[in-house]
């Protein structure tokens, strides 16, 4: 599970956060452009977890499989739960909200990671 | 749940990461308990009763009115004994835990946000508390 996609999945969303982290400092909610953003981030994140199924199906060997799907659907449900959570708030602290999902995402692609190489 | 300030704000950040630390204590406590509850059961029921209390506290955090916020208090404290206690057992008595719970070594393994939520929870709890 390494590999352009990967390294996008994981290098993506810090760079996402430190955008966020820049409108918490300047006491602003994410505006329309993050939010952009944060759509090709989820279609990223989509493409990996179809990537992960299909590498499990064709996978012969035993790994823990449940723990592996459950991150797996964990990566692409971060985000949209995060932008749901912080719907109508208005202030900074939707962008807050956000950075912390935006770290979450990479901790969750890289125990996907571990799981599959069986750390 | 407009009179209350709880769950507004800084309370959305707050809520987030106990969300985060309820849902990643729940399922690491659901496999540990069931694929190898023999091999550590002090730290795995540690683990369960500290996943229930993120989950409590995360969920009367959201909701937000009086009486959830009174629930939350005590999911906080009971939270901060908590990661006090183990993490000072686990140093005074590591044999009963070979495996790390989420609050053994004062939270170590979660770069101490388990030491540090509870009190940041108690502050924003007194901070946003409505006047008598």
């Amino acid at each position: 599970m390494t590999g352009p996609l990967a390294t996008v999945a994981i290098m993506l969303p810090l760079l996402l956060a430190c955008w966020a982290v820049v409108l918490v400092v300047v006491n602003r909610p994410p505006g329309r452009s993050l939010w952009v953003a944060l759509g090709a981030l989820e279609l990223v994140l989509v493409v990996f977890l179809v990537w992960g199924v299909v590498s499990l199906l064709a996978r012969a060997t035993d790994f823990a499989r449940l723990e592996f799907v459950l991150y797996l659907l964990g990566v692409v449900a971060v985000v949209p739960v995060a932008g749901w959570w912080v719907r109508e708030e208005k202030s900074r602290a939707a962008a807050a909200v956000i950075v912390v999902a935006l770290l979450v995402v990479p901790i969750m692609v890289v125990r996907v990671q571990q799981v599959w190489s069986g750390v | 749940m407009s009179e209350s300030r709880v769950n507004r704000g800084f309370g959305r950040v707050l809520i987030v990461i106990y969300g985060v630390f309820a849902l990643a204590a729940t399922a690491r406590s659901f496999s540990q308990i069931v694929t190898r509850f023999d091999e550590a059961p002090v730290a795995y029921t540690l683990s369960a009763i500290a996943a229930l209390i993120y989950i409590v506290a995360t969920v009367a955090l959201a909701r937000g009115d009086r009486t959830s916020t009174r629930v939350a208090t005590v999911a906080i404290a009971i939270e901060l004994a908590g990661v006090l206690v183990v993490g000072l057992a686990s140093l005074l008595a590591p044999a009963a835990f070979p495996e790390a719970s989420v609050w053994s070594g004062f939270g170590s393994g979660y770069l101490f946000i388990p030491l540090v939520l509870p009190l940041v929870g108690l502050w924003w709890l007194w901070r946003s508390r409505t006047p008598q």
